[in-house]
């Protein structure tokens, strides 16, 4: 163990808000320097067999792969300076490495599922799609104990490539799971994130895209909703640098019970990134009194040629349309549920087809 | 077979603290189409909400049965479920629920059972096509998105696929063009020449008489601040064509 890189991580502030009148959980006071760390294991990975496909878990990626992994393990999260991204990294137990050789499409996603047990795992999965492959990653965090799960996502996508990377956490509710989801796009490059926050009792996370190249067309799409003493503290920034590109983000989140949540939106488009165009949408669905959803969005705009827009709505459910589904028929009861199920259909919509049913599935449990 | 009928007894009705319904007494007979106008603000859509049980209006007294059944003990949805359909003058956009799930829901919760799966979507299609709606909008969000005429055929739509006993129309003719006016008329008319509608009471409501010459009424009532001032047959709205409210406004101020 690298005891340096860790007494670093550990120093390292989250940069979250500190808590207040609702969020009463204060990142920067959680005790990382005590966990019982599991032992080394690789997640279960499923994947088409296609010519020049490597996935594989990070020792045989090490071993079998060095060139092309060494040069992109870490070099998307590495440049963050995250604390949460800096602890993965330093007590990394286990991961997995996807690579698409260029021009290979891939229909077929490629799942990865990590399973939290005898201990707090620190996951780090990296994907490299090279010049003109398409490929779709899926994957699922889950645990048979309550577990601290402290994890890393990196997309490296060559030019022209096409990558859709949906991650599931559906960690048991007493868990924590802390996870860092960073993309670098080459020119031209279509990088998707779909992220579904649904479990653990902490889930702390942030989604990052880093437009470094022109022409790239990003899209981070994400939900949460925290019932019970849930918290979910999440964050997503698109770094505009150059121009020429455009991002669309899209967060869907709702609150019921004690439930608490956070996000910020961050678009940035630097000084020079003229022709950029972003969008920034994100609603929130409060469906009890005590529940609290803090949503705020936060463009930086230095261009002046770009097209910028954000959108943000904060509310219960809307009794014209509950009275509306009433005067056809339908109980009030299912009427809310159809309400707020159909609240998040335009994101869950953006996930790959076989993961929908589940997630509309652990929605309807949440509601119910 | 005498409390047969959507019969409204002196309704008072308020919104906001202010009563707008100051006694009203109308009923609406199965089978027979009863014509409601009035100029904007005299309380037409206060009376539909009304009596629909919308949470915005208070019911202060008065009394609404229909075929003898009290509405106003029943939550709103038992009142669809009596046999009471409304189509909204502002339909509500639902985001994420799709038409076809939703008019499955409503048509399930009205007439439990009674057509599977594969028979509701023939129905579905039959129906559209009679509305010359594309059968595009059964994937489409509920109304989100749609065009007020789409909106006003997604009512009717519904009118079709739900048969109500009791069927109010708040100005589902206001801002449509003469192509879906007319596509409206038809979709009542059709209702009505059917089996299961051919019982269904229609109370219209409407600022102009524009739909009345698709749809013929049985009955006009005019309703002016609160109150119904005037009953007739179709020559009346006749002659609001031709004269407008004020006229009559003089006629019947002195009894009011």
């Amino acid at each position: 163990m690298p005891s340096a890189t860790l007494e670093k991580a550990l120093e390292l502030r989250s940069g979250r808000e500190r808590p207040g009148q609702f969020w009463k959980i204060d990142l920067d006071a959680i005790d990382f320097s005590s966990l019982q760390v599991a032992p080394p294991s690789d997640p279960q990975i499923v994947a088409p067999s296609k010519p020049g496909l490597i996935a594989c878990g990070l020792e045989a990626a090490k071993r079998d792969h060095a060139e092309v992994f060494n040069r992109a393990f870490g070099s998307v999260t590495g440049t963050l300076n995250d604390k949460f991204a800096s602890l993965s990294a330093a007590l990394c137990n286990t991961g997995a490495f996807v690579y698409i050789p260029p021009d290979q499409s891939v229909d077929d996603p490629i799942e990865i599922t990590y399973t939290a047990k005898n201990g707090a795992l620190f996951p780090h999965t990296l994907v490299v799609v090279d010049r003109g492959a398409r490929c779709t990653i899926i994957e699922r965090i889950e645990g048979e104990s309550a577990e601290a799960v402290c994890g890393i996502a990196e997309i490296v996508a060559a030019e022209s490539a096409t990558v859709t990377y949906a991650a599931e956490q559906n960690l048991p509710l007493e868990s924590q799971a802390f996870f860092t989801r960073a993309a670098s796009p080459g020119k031209d490059a279509s990088v998707t994130w779909c992220v579904a926050e649904v479990g653990a009792a902490l889930s702390v996370s942030r989604i990052d895209v880093l437009v470094d190249h022109p022409g790239v067309d990003a899209h981070l799409n994400g939900f949460f909703f925290p019932r019970g003493d849930q918290h979910v503290d999440m964050v997503s920034t698109v770094r505009h640098n150059v121009g020429e590109s455009q991002s669309q983000t899209l967060i869907k989140s709702a609150a019921t019970g004690r439930g608490q949540a956070r996000y910020l939106g961050n678009i940035r488009i630097a000084p020079h990134a003229q022709g950029t165009e972003a969008s920034l949408r994100d609603d929130a669905l409060l469906l009890s009194p005590r529940a609290h959803i803090d949503s705020v969005p936060a463009l930086e705009i230095g261009a002046n040629d770009v097209k910028a827009f954000h959108g943000a709505t904060i509310g219960a459910l809307d009794e014209n349309l509950i009275f509306y589904m009433e005067s056809r028929g339908i109980e009030r009861e299912a009427a809310e549920k159809m309400i707020a199920l159909g609240f998040f259909e335009p994101v869950v919509e953006r996930f790959p087809t076989g993961m929908r049913e589940r997630l509309r599935a652990a929605l309807e449990a949440k509601i119910a | 077979m005498s409390e047969r009928g959507l019969r409204i007894q002196q309704l008072r009705a308020a919104a906001g603290g202010t009563q707008i319904l100051k006694g009203i007494d109308l009923t609406v007979e199965a089978g027979r189409v009863h014509a409601l106008m009035g100029p904007n603000g005299s309380g037409k859509s206060t009376l539909a909400f009304s009596i629909t049980g919308h949470p915005g209006f208070k019911v202060e007294s008065g009394s609404v049965t229909l075929d003898g059944a009290d509405v106003l003990a029943m939550a709103p949805d038992k009142r669809a479920k009596a046999g009471l359909f409304l189509s909204f003058q502002y339909p509500a956009a639902i985001p994420g629920v799709k038409v076809a799930n939703f008019l499955f829901a409503a048509r399930q919760a009205l007439h439990p059972g009674d057509l599977p799966p594969a028979k509701f979507r023939a129905l579905l299609l039959e129906k559209m096509d009679l509305l010359d709606m594309d059968p595009s909008f059964m994937g489409r969000y509920l109304n989100d998105g749609f065009s007020g005429g789409e909106k006003k055929r997604l009512e009717m739509l519904q009118l079709a696929m739900l048969a109500p006993k009791y069927a109010i129309l708040d100005e589902t003719d206001s801002g449509l063009d003469v192509d879906a006016l007319r596509a409206v008329g038809e979709s009542v008319n059709a209702m009505r020449a059917s089996e299961s509608g051919k019982d269904t009471g229609f109370l219209i409501i409407t600022h102009y008489p524009r739909i009345l010459q698709y749809v013929k009424p049985d009955v006009v009532h005019i309703m002016i601040d609160g109150r119904i001032v005037k009953e007739g047959d179709a020559e009346l709205a006749q002659r609001i064509e031709r004269e407008g409210y004020d006229k009559i406004r003089e006629e019947t101020a002195q009894i009011a």
